[in-house]
């Protein structure tokens, strides 16, 4: 399908609130309310979305909110959809999609690790790049990287002795 | 080389002898995860030959002289440095490439890259750049060589005098229980 009919079909066969965005002709965003992105990504699996390419976050600190987006991929429409979603900053938590697509398990380890954002339903959200961390999430904000960096492996000074 | 008495080729002269042929023949094993790795191929190959001072890549720490630290590292990778450079025969040398084994470069503010090798491994020589171009990494080797001759580039004497300082820093790194902020 062009991208016109699929906007078209996804607007007339999805009929929980949403909100459709045209980036350019091969990507389009579609936002919608937390407990309906399940719904939505299973839709779109079965209008032959069949890769979910990343499932990503953004911090937005001002609104106290966390940004979930998940980039499906079809390779018969040649589109590319962002499902985006938003949650509460203090008590970030979302379902796994990891039924809908095995891959999904890695993507929000990672996402897990790094914003700390939980999803519900996935059991193995162990740590998978960080080297024993203890701190903040360190995508957060809030997370002062330059004073982490300077504590942790001290500061570089000028004629400071080795 | 010329030595001038039995008392001085007893003490260090033998050791003197040594460290000739080792400058002649150093194997080095390349620890590629940084920028700074691209500069190599280049200095290995026929437009800068290396081979010419006696050096080529090894394989296996076992059998290398040099670890050479491309570049960049986490703290991840810091801890398979440790490990690599345990595993290396003595006599063994470290040499850094680039700003940010020194300072730690553009990653200066990075919360998994270290800002300073030379708290966690002795190195012995660092050679400045972002990155160094391949005549700046041979003018480092013939400094290391000069100083193996001399005898003055004794990093890994060093590394087992200081053990505890060293391996106090990397833990601290590597083993931490508790918040850092
Ligand atoms: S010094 Fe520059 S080239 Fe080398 S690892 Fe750092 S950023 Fe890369």
């Amino acid at each position: 399908m062009e991208q016109k009919e699929l906007i078209e079909h996804i607007e007339k066969n999805f009929k929980y609130k949403k909100e459709i965005k045209v980036i350019d002709g091969k990507q389009f965003t579609i936002t919608v309310e937390k407990d309906k992105v399940l719904n939505l990504l299973s839709f779109l699996k079965l209008i032959d979305f069949k890769q979910l390419a990343l499932i990503t976050a953004v911090d937005w600190i001002d609104e106290k909110k966390f940004e979930i987006v998940y980039i499906l991929f079809s390779y018969s429409h040649i589109q590319q959809i962002l499902v985006k979603t938003f949650v509460d900053r203090d008590n970030p938590q979302v379902e796994t999609v990891k039924n809908l697509w095995d891959v999904a398990s890695m993507y929000e380890r990672d996402v897990h690790e790094f914003f700390g954002i939980d999803f519900i339903g996935n059991d193995d959200l162990r740590p998978l790049i960080l080297h024993n961390w203890k701190d903040l999430p360190p995508l957060r904000k809030d997370f002062d990287s330059l004073k982490y960096s300077n504590k942790m492996f001290g500061k570089f000074k000028k004629d400071e002795e080795i | 080389m010329i030595l001038s008495s039995t008392k001085e080729l007893k003490d260090k002269g033998f050791e003197q002898i040594l460290d000739f042929f080792r400058k002649k023949s150093l194997w080095m094993l390349h620890y590629c995860t940084g920028c700074g790795a691209v500069e190599l191929p280049p200095t290995m190959t026929s437009r800068w030959d290396m081979e010419r001072f006696g050096m080529g890549p090894m394989a296996t720490p076992r059998q290398a002289d040099l670890l050479l630290i491309t570049g960049y590292l986490s703290v991840k990778s810091l801890k398979r440095v440790i490990y690599t450079y345990e595993q290396m025969q003595e006599p063994k040398w470290v040499i850094a490439f680039g700003s940010c084994p020194i300072n730690g470069g553009i990653y200066y503010d990075s919360y998994s890259v270290i800002n300073r090798l030379a708290l966690y491994l002795p190195v012995d020589l660092s050679i400045e750049g972002c990155m160094p171009r391949p005549e700046a990494i041979i003018d480092g080797f013939t400094k290391l060589m000069k100083a193996i001759e001399k005898g003055e580039a004794v990093g890994y004497k060093k590394y087992k005098e200081n053990y505890e300082w060293y391996k106090k820093n990397q833990r601290e790194v590597l083993e931490r229980t508790t918040p850092v902020l």
